[in-house]
């Protein structure tokens, strides 16, 4: 490999970083909100808002989907923390043991959890005892310098795994006898192996809520490794490992172990993220799996083959050759897991644009047609005059390659964008949660539940007991939704009971969001009416 | 006295209009231990509709009571047992009419028309509280029920559907 070509190389990556922090901004920019990730906060006791009479003995959180707790504090009146360390899981609840009796005031309950895709999700409920007083200040910006350091390791991570574990693989199975690249791609498992570890300490600093100050922490390295990523971070290294042995070990096991390597890619991939936290678990493992994989064998290719064509050496028309009658089955793969995986994952073509992972998807998309271009181009108007010796042919195509080598990093650097936004898949499912609201008197209880609970077409659900938690036997039941400050009169509908005991309103249409009033009208007998209401929280 | 005068001015000066939408009592206060005659006025029918149907819960305390019959509507009431045995005339009685149901009937929204019952009020009733009358109204194909009663402390203006009231007062 010539000086001058390293160098070239060297600006074409350093181009690439350029264009890779533009679009980190675009990343960032676009997210709208941390607390929009996944598991999203469906139901807090007590309530957020809510005013106690007395000290609640537990709190409970329930999400929507099953998450573990990273770390939760009770920030009292005058904003001196309590760790809270005492909880239990119950399918999607974290039941919180509250150890001691609170004074008077606002406190805030600050939450952070994790969820299967590995992506931590943070928030608070304000509720007071006694009387509101002002709320104390609970820190919970965004860490822009964690966020950056976050997304750079990933895509050194990707690096290391497609350009590097890829890169392996291409050099061990396609191109017998050509080194063209080999340092670069050992340079790149290298950055990987660097990557990796270093990936697993952001992680945690991410999960606990800490600045980048206190990486060097072990809770920070064990709270990294406890979550989902860390996985990905073990068969990470182990595919880099394996990668790097089938380069510089002995020569008769370099393919299985770089075929081992090329598997760990997809393993590593499958292991965390958004894209297999999605269900059904059996297709996107699977397919995250294939895409991954996938995308090691083309990307890892490019590089040496880029170079082997600009070094004319007479062994790169052999490579060539193999390479571009494997690479349609691969790409049709590639295409074919990522179609499945964004069908999954954005469900609605709205969802694209509305949505900051939508938004991410579309770049990648455009980056994709582009690349595909190109890579047509290279198939079929100039491989064969390539493979046939053509020298100025070679050096057109080499040129291409390295085109769509800065291409395929600005992918990467997309698609590392994606830690950072909710898919539009977990965020239908936030939103199609209900909203519930509990009302106990004397006279009766009631359970209602408002689903999905965001304006538009809804149902309500309501369970009636007697205030003593007996049965009761109804004779009619009217929900009246009311919101006074907004204009709007009283929504008045009879329940049906649809022979489960419980009561419901179907074809229910709520206008507005906000705290609205539910009141039942529970007619006991011919003579006797009981009305109870409480107020319920409805989402935009 | 003026602990009566004083909720029956505000009674006079707020209820009124109110009053004139919901089913009432013509006559609002009585000394418990008398005998009163109930006139439930019946300014409308529910929501634009001919009532077709008139039943009143007559409530613990309230005792004897006799229904007066009303041309183009049948009579009929509904006996139990009292929660308590009751002196009347000197004798003993632990049960009597619960319910009056005046029906068959045609009342059109735009008439007015009045339902009427006596009894005696039990002179062990609570005097300076109200007692209230619940009455359902039934017409063609809607239900109006007068039957709410206030909660302690709440504000009797604040019902959709209030049960018609009485005041008690002391014996005379």
């Amino acid at each position: 490999m010539s000086v001058a070509c390293f160098q070239r190389i060297e600006r074409t990556v350093g181009r690439c970083f350029g264009l890779l922090a533009t679009i980190l901004l675009l990343a960032v920019l676009a997210t709208p909100n941390q607390a929009f990730a996944h598991a999203a906060l469906i139901k807090a006791d007590p309530a957020d808002g809510a005013v106690l009479a007395q000290t609640p003995t537990q709190f409970s959180l329930t999400f929507s989907e099953p998450v573990s707790p990273l770390v939760l504090t009770l920030v009292r009146p005058d904003g001196t923390p309590v760790a809270l360390t005492s909880f239990r899981l119950n399918d999607q609840t974290v039941a919180i043991d509250n150890p001691q009796k609170l004074g008077p005031g606002t406190h805030v309950l600050s939450w952070r959890v994790i969820s299967a895709d590995g992506h931590p999700v943070a928030g608070s409920v304000l509720f007071s005892v006694g009387a509101p007083s002002a709320a104390p200040a609970v820190a919970e910006a965004i860490d822009m310098d964690l966020r950056s350091a976050i997304w750079t390791g990933k895509v050194l991570l990707y690096i290391g795994l497609f350009l590097g574990v890829g890169g392996a693989f291409a050099l061990t199975w396609l191109a017998q006898g050509v080194h063209s690249g080999q340092r670069f791609v050992i340079a790149a498992i290298l950055c990987g192996l660097v990557a990796a570890p270093l990936s697993l300490g952001f992680q945690g600093l991410d999960a606990l809520g800490a600045p980048l100050a206190r990486l060097g922490q072990p809770l920070v390295w064990r709270t990294g490794l406890a979550t989902s990523f860390g996985w990905t971070v073990l068969i990470s290294l182990a595919a880099l490992g394996l990668g790097l042995l089938s380069l510089v070990g002995p020569r008769a096991g370099a393919r299985p172990l770089a075929l081992a390597g090329l598997a760990g890619v997809g393993a590593a991939l499958a292991a965390s993220g958004h894209a297999s936290a999605a269900e059904p678990q059996w297709l996107t493992r699977p397919m995250v799996f294939l895409h991954g994989a996938g995308i090691a064998f083309w990307a890892g290719a490019l590089l040496p083959l880029g170079l082997a064509l600009n070094s004319q050496s007479a062994d790169a028309g052999v490579f060539l050759g193999r390479f571009s009658r494997t690479i349609m089955p691969v790409v049709a793969m590639l295409i074919g897991a990522g179609t499945v995986l964004a069908i999954i994952q954005v469900q609605t073509p709205a969802a694209l644009v509305n949505t900051a992972y939508g938004r991410l998807l579309l770049i990648k998309l455009a980056l994709l047609v582009f690349l595909f271009t190109l890579a047509a181009v290279n198939r079929w108007r100039l491989t064969a005059l390539a493979e046939a010796g053509a020298t100025e042919v070679r050096r057109r195509l080499s040129r291409s390659i390295s085109v769509e080598m800065l291409i395929v990093l600005l992918i990467f650097g997309a698609a590392a964008g994606w830690r950072f936004t909710p898919p539009p898949r977990a965020l239908a499912i936030a939103a199609a949660q209900p909203t519930s609201t509990h009302i106990h008197t004397l006279k009766a209880m009631a359970d209602i539940d408002i689903t999905p609970g965001h304006t538009g077409e809804v149902t309500a659900s309501i369970v009636i007991m007697t205030g003593d938690f007996g049965p009761l036997d109804a004779k009619e039941v009217t929900l009246v939704l009311s919101k006074p400050d907004s204009g709007i009169e009283p929504i008045k509908r009879p329940a049906t009971k649809p022979g489960d005991g419980s009561w419901r309103v179907d074809n229910l249409v709520i206008p507005v969001p906000g705290r609205w009033t539910a009141r039942l009208d529970i007619l006991v007998s011919d003579f006797d009416i009981v009305k109870i209401e409480a107020p319920i929280d409805i989402r935009p | 006295m003026n602990k009566y005068l004083l909720p029956a001015a505000a009674f006079l000066v707020l209820g009124t209009s109110a009053a004139f939408a919901h089913i009432t009592l013509e006559t609002q206060e009585a000394p418990v231990g008398s005998t009163y005659k109930a006139v439930l006025r019946v300014p409308h029918g529910c929501d634009g509709k001919a009532t077709i149907a008139v039943r009143v819960q007559i409530p613990e305390g309230v005792i004897g009571v006799k229904p007066m019959p009303k041309p183009g509507w049948t009579l009929q009431v509904k006996n139990g047992k009292y929660e308590k045995s009751y002196q009347l005339y000197g004798e003993a009685v632990a049960s009597g009419v619960k319910e009056v149901d005046w029906s068959g009937g045609s009342l059109p929204d735009e008439f007015y028309d009045e339902f009427v019952f006596r009894g005696t009020l039990a002179a062990d009733l609570p005097v300076g509280q109200k007692l209230y009358f619940p009455v359902v109204q039934e017409c063609d194909g809607a239900t109006t029920r007068w039957i709410e009663i206030p909660a302690a402390g709440q504000d009797e203006d604040a019902l959709e559907d209030p049960a018609p009231g009485l005041n008690l007062l002391p014996k005379k």
